[in-house]
């Protein structure tokens, strides 16, 4: 059978001849073999590519139990096999069977006589088995540098030791010291502890109120405006990748290739990996199923622990192409121009700018109660949090997606530490740490919040857990973190990282003994309790809870979330599902530290249009 | 070297923040005290010196933020930091303002105008050097309105929440600013019409239209809550919050507005209303219809500043809204003088229209002498509404300024310190700062006098024998004498409950009387 696979198509009408070219053309251009084009970059469905062979007489062969001889895929490269969908298993009857998605594919059969001095044995497979195959077999190289390569870098970095000796023997001394203090004298031991948690509250509040009120000084400022992306020249726009790591998220590929094809970038430009574990079937096969061209590559990871994102990514790193790289979730809408957006702000934006983080919202945010405050909370996260820090110079947390990086100094950072489960929010602090700088945009991404209580402590457990993970990377040696980041960012680095998840720990407990106070007028806790600190005491509970609300209502006012004003009033109740994610957070932090408590998502059963910007 | 304009304005405040000081302390030592900065005085004492329930003077003591500000200056006199803190307050809202219009007009004309009025009109003067809290209330009142102006043009959460915060602090300065969020009420409405994006520019046509469209109505709706939320939930809620700490510390939920013990104003506003209107030369006291041409009479640049808004309804009702709030002012509180800082608010509403639009008028020349006449007018009327003030403060201040002679009115209460001072350090005095506040102010050693904040005061008032070992009683002729029960009354009607004991006379004024406790037993 000595049919082309292109021809073919473009007889069976599946594909133009003006496609045609213009694949050939993409394909000379990027090395990628012309299947791999058409069928990533939104030209022809899998199924329609599936038809048109078979009715052509090729049969699809199920590949992935096929004998391999690892002799023969140590002459190929992975990506060079990724590059064009075939791979080369065995020798057999003096041929070299070779799994191919376009068995006319003629570089790569001249690729088989030449490596091997051998003709192909072709055997035809789908193109996602293929891959399937092709990283399960000659990934781990690439999947050990994704987990280790940090490790081997920058140990001092990697959360792969969650308490060092040192931490630990700092710790126990504390809790020495207190115990002691306690049983020599508990009324003045309580009472310091006392005054530091109260003097810990009144500065944290003091300090957020003054960020959110810097940050809100910019509602007005745009970092890029319409005109500068109207400016922007199409031709010159750079390659820009996008990963998108999913495990089990079967339900939202629709959607997200709705959300990826109104994406304002050109469609050749776009390097969009969806990152799927090796055992995750179900994705796979939605990804296979889909009726219409998808318009991402499908970058299988093999299997190897720890099973998180941000190893998922390391790997998806290896085969990016971009001179950008950000990452969204599947359930993601990004404003439609944001990748131009940010192209135009780096270009703006001094050398050392390296990040650039887009705020997130949430497109359900009237589904329930948990979604509403949700919102709130990210409103007020994103819009004036992160600028205030922003403004500050004090290092940003990264959100979980839409951070848009430089690809080269992403690179150079030693990219995500597969160990930490709030990865972002650690590279965030690291590439401050090696003087690089992160911006924020006036860019929005619509994720879907969670309206799910379980879940929302699952995933909110995962996050405090990381932040105390990442608290403690860093402050293995605070004299040097200092150094690095300068007394601004120690004291921001602290109050943010390590004072978020100290704050949601604390809370239950002081709001306990209040409680009691009121109910039982234990005259105790009011001997704990000396004039100046119950003074403080109760700035805190009532000038800091008012502050905090009426902090969230301004977030949602500027967003003209008007109807969701009030309920900011509902946050200390909001507050305390953080403290029940903070103890489970702190729980697995001590006795699972790398496990990924992953967060379902496609629960919502709000529409979510896409965010066209015009 | 070349100096930026930011730093001339930084010199011309600490020059001008000297020029009050000098003034302040120069009246200070010529004895002129006011009821307020004595308060403070007294009470920042009890904080740092006292032996009791020290939280509640802390936390209740009212106007709350002036207090805490004269606390900040205490380390360096306490006798003077109510002074040093409005000299420094009144030059940093002189550079809050400066600052401002220098970042919006180029012309330094209006600068000029602005320091004549700083350094010569009497009221500020009285501002800065008297040690009183008006400069708090005037610099939040500024930005307060400052702020909302901007959120007219802007739209933007920040000034609008700004101004919420600012309106917070201004009722912690002046609780009687609490109304104001009244006549706000109707304004926000306005406002929300006038942000809606629609066609119309008429505000009547723009409210036609958006109660006539189900969308837009939802949308007028939606946004004026949210609007209303924004700028009144923290100024609300502070207050509550703020109430039932009064309630839980003091079983009383106005204790900070009502109790003579947490604020000055309560019994010295009272005595003022009654000394004018019954003394033998009666004088008027304010009618309600001339409040406003009162104001127009003492602030005719409001006149300017509400025709420099003429073209938008919304912002001259914003400007409008003091007029409303000071005859509010006087309806509800009929037994009361306005003080002076509600006529100051005018004048300091009317910089900041000028600030927002001088630059727009075309011919700058006619407005520029017009503005001139008019200053110099209110200069003048500036030292009339003082000199003529039916408030003894107010009136002392002037006359103490231009005569420059030595005040005498806390001679008494100086007078009775003194001999306090002298009583062996273990000795107790037993008296009642409702009503003694300025003699406990003088009172070197606070630990000496058994005060009301004191847990052991009410057991020391049944039993004074026990705990003290003087008592200062109030005489008939004290005009507060009403107001404490440590007047003359108290000594027979102690004495009935235990005669063992005797009281024998140490030092006698006309208003206060020492008695020394002598046991027979």
């Amino acid at each position: 059978m000595s049919i082309s696979i292109p021809e073919l198509l473009v007889n069976d009408g599946f594909i133009t001849p003006a496609d045609q070219e213009k694949i050939k053309l993409f394909s000379e251009r990027s090395g990628m073999s012309y299947t791999k084009i058409a069928l990533n970059f939104g030209y022809i469905s899998r199924k329609n590519y599936e038809r048109s062979l078979t009715n052509a007489g090729f049969t699809f062969a199920p590949v992935r139990e096929e004998a391999f001889d690892t002799e023969i895929l140590k002459k190929i490269d992975l990506k060079f096999a990724n590059d064009h969908i075939a791979l080369p298993l065995r020798i057999e009857n003096n041929k070299v069977v070779t799994l191919m998605s376009d068995p006319s594919n003629q570089l790569f059969i001249e690729f088989i006589r030449f490596t091997y001095d051998l003709e192909p044995h072709i055997i035809v497979a789908r193109d996602l088995d293929i891959t399937w195959l092709t990283h399960k077999l000659l990934g781990e190289k690439y999947v050990k540098a994704s987990v280790f390569e940090l490790l081997r870098r920058d140990p001092d970095s990697s959360a792969s030791t969650t308490f060092t000796s040192p931490q630990l023997v700092t710790i126990f001394i504390l809790i020495s010291i207190i115990a002691i203090g306690l049983v020599l004298n508990f009324k003045n031991t309580s009472i310091i502890i006392n005054v530091i948690v109260s003097l810990f509250f009144l500065i944290a509040i003091i300090f957020k109120l003054f960020l959110a009120l810097i940050g809100s000084r910019f509602e007005l400022h745009q970092a890029v405006t319409k005109t500068d992306v109207r400016n922007i020249m199409e031709d010159s726009l750079p390659v820009y990748t996008i990963l998108l790591p999913v495990y089990k998220e079967d339900k939202l590929i629709k959607k997200l290739i709705w959300n990826l094809q109104s994406l304002d970038y050109p469609r050749e430009q776009l390097d969009i990996k969806l990152l799927i574990e090796e055992d995750d079937d179900k994705t796979l096969q939605a990804v296979q199923n889909l009726d219409f061209p998808g318009v991402f590559e499908v970058i299988v990871v093999p299997f190897h622990m720890p099973k998180t994102k941000p190893k998922a990514c390391n790997y998806g790193l290896h085969f990016s192409k971009g001179k950008y790289l950000t990452i969204y979730d599947a359930e993601d809408i990004p404003d439609t121009d944001q990748l131009k957006k940010v192209v135009a702000l780096f270009a703006k934006l001094p050398q050392n700018y390296i990040c650039i983080q887009s705020a997130l919202n949430y497109f359900n945010r009237n589904e329930n109660f948990l979604t509403r405050m949700f919102t709130l909370e990210y409103s007020y996260w994103f819009d004036y949090m992160l600028p205030g820090l922003d403004t500050l110079d004090i290092p940003i947390p990264l959100g979980g997606t839409s951070n848009h990086f430089k690809m080269d100094a992403l690179i150079e950072l030693g990219a995500w530490d597969p160990f930490n489960v709030t990865e972002d929010a650690d590279l965030g602090v690291r590439a401050y740490a090696k003087g690089y700088k992160i911006s924020i945009i006036n860019s929005t991404t619509y994720e879907e919040a969670n309206n799910e209580p379980i879940n929302w402590i699952r995933q909110r457990s995962r996050w405090i857990k990381g932040y105390m993970q990442t608290y403690l990377v860093h402050m293995r040696n605070p004299a040097a973190l200092v150094k690095k980041i300068g007394w601004r960012g120690f004291w921001g680095f602290n109050f943010f990282i390590g004072g978020t998840s100290a704050t949601f720990l604390a809370y239950p407990l002081l709001l306990f003994i209040f409680i009691s106070y009121l109910i039982f007028d234990f005259s105790t806790i009011r001997s704990l309790f000396p004039d100046w600190v119950l003074f403080m005491a109760i700035f805190n509970l009532m000038v800091g809870n008012i502050l905090m609300i009426y902090i969230n209502m301004m977030a949602v006012f500027k967003r003209r979330y008007f109807e969701l004003i009030l309920f900011a009033i509902a946050n200390p109740v909001y507050w305390l599902m953080h403290s029940a994610a903070a103890y489970m957070g702190l729980y697995q932090l001590i006795v699972n530290p790398f496990y990924w408590e992953k967060t379902n998502h496609g629960l919502s059963k709000v529409n979510n249009p896409t965010n066209v910007i015009k | 070297m070349k100096f930026s304009k930011n730093q001339y304005l930084f010199i011309l405040t600490l020059i001008l923040g000297a020029y009050y000081l000098v003034i302040g302390i120069y009246l200070n030592h010529l004895g002129y005290y006011n009821q307020e900065s004595i308060f403070y005085i007294e009470k920042t004492k009890i904080v740092f010196e006292g032996l009791g329930n020290r939280i509640k003077v802390m936390g209740l003591t009212s106007p709350l933020l002036p207090f805490y500000n004269t606390f900040i200056f205490s380390w360096i006199n306490p006798y003077l930091a109510p002074v040093i803190a409005s000299a420094i307050g009144t030059a940093v809202l002189f550079y809050i303002i400066a600052s401002t219009l220098t970042k919006r007009i180029e012309d330094d004309f209006y600068l000029y105008v602005l320091l004549l009025l700083f350094f010569l009109h009497p009221g500020l003067l009285y501002t800065a050097c008297s040690g009183k809290s008006i400069y708090m209330v005037l610099t939040f009142f500024f930005l307060f309105f400052f702020n909302l102006l901007k959120f007219y043009r802007s739209n933007t959460t920040f000034h609008v929440s700004l101004a919420s915060i600012c309106l917070v602090i201004l009722i912690f300065c002046d609780y009687k600013f609490i109304w104001l969020t009244l006549f706000f009420v109707p304004l926000v409405l306005a406002i929300t019409v006038q942000s809606l994006n629609l066609g119309e520019k008429e505000s009547i046509f723009r409210l036609f239209l958006s109660f006539n469209s189900p969308s837009l109505r939802r949308k007028l709706i939606n946004k004026t809550f949210a609007i209303y939320v924004i700028l009144f939930i923290l100024p609300l809620a502070s207050v509550i919050s703020y109430k039932l700490l009064n309630l839980t510390h003091a079983n009383d939920l106005n204790y900070f507005i009502e109790s003579p013990y947490a604020t000055w104003n309560v019994l010295v506003d009272k005595l003022n209303f009654d000394i004018a209107t019954t003394s033998a030369n009666y004088q008027l006291p304010e009618l309600s219809i001339m409040v406003s041409l009162r104001v127009i009479y003492f602030c005719p640049l409001i006149l300017v500043a509400i025709y420099l808004f003429r073209e938008s309804t919304y912002q001259a009702l914003t400007i409008l809204t003091p007029f409303a709030f000071i005859e509010f002012l006087h309806i509800k509180y009929d037994k009361v003088f306005l003080n002076y800082e509600y006529y100051l608010i005018f004048l300091i509403l009317s910089l900041l229209c000028l600030v927002f639009k001088a630059q727009t008028v075309k011919r700058q020349m006619v407005f520029k002498v017009i503005l001139s006449v008019v200053i110099l007018i209110q200069l003048y009327t500036g030292y009339i509404f003082l000199s003529q003030s039916l408030i003894t403060d107010e009136k002392r201040f002037i006359t103490t300024l231009t005569t420059r002679k030595p005040n005498t009115d806390q001679e008494e209460t100086m007078e009775l310190a003194d001999v306090i001072n002298s009583l062996p350090k273990t000795s107790r005095v037993l008296m009642d700062d409702a009503v003694s506040y300025p003699i406990a102010a003088f009172t070197h050693d606070i630990q000496k006098l058994t005060l009301p904040y004191q847990d052991l005061f009410l057991s020391a008032i049944e039993t004074p024998y026990r705990y003290n070992d003087y008592i200062l009683i109030a005489t008939a002729k004290n005009p507060f004498t009403g107001y404490t029960q440590l007047n003359n009354r108290y000594i027979p009607l102690i004495k009935v409950v235990n005669s063992g004991v005797n009281y024998q006379r140490v030092y006698e004024t006309d208003n206060w009387i020492l008695y020394r406790i002598v046991s027979t037993q």
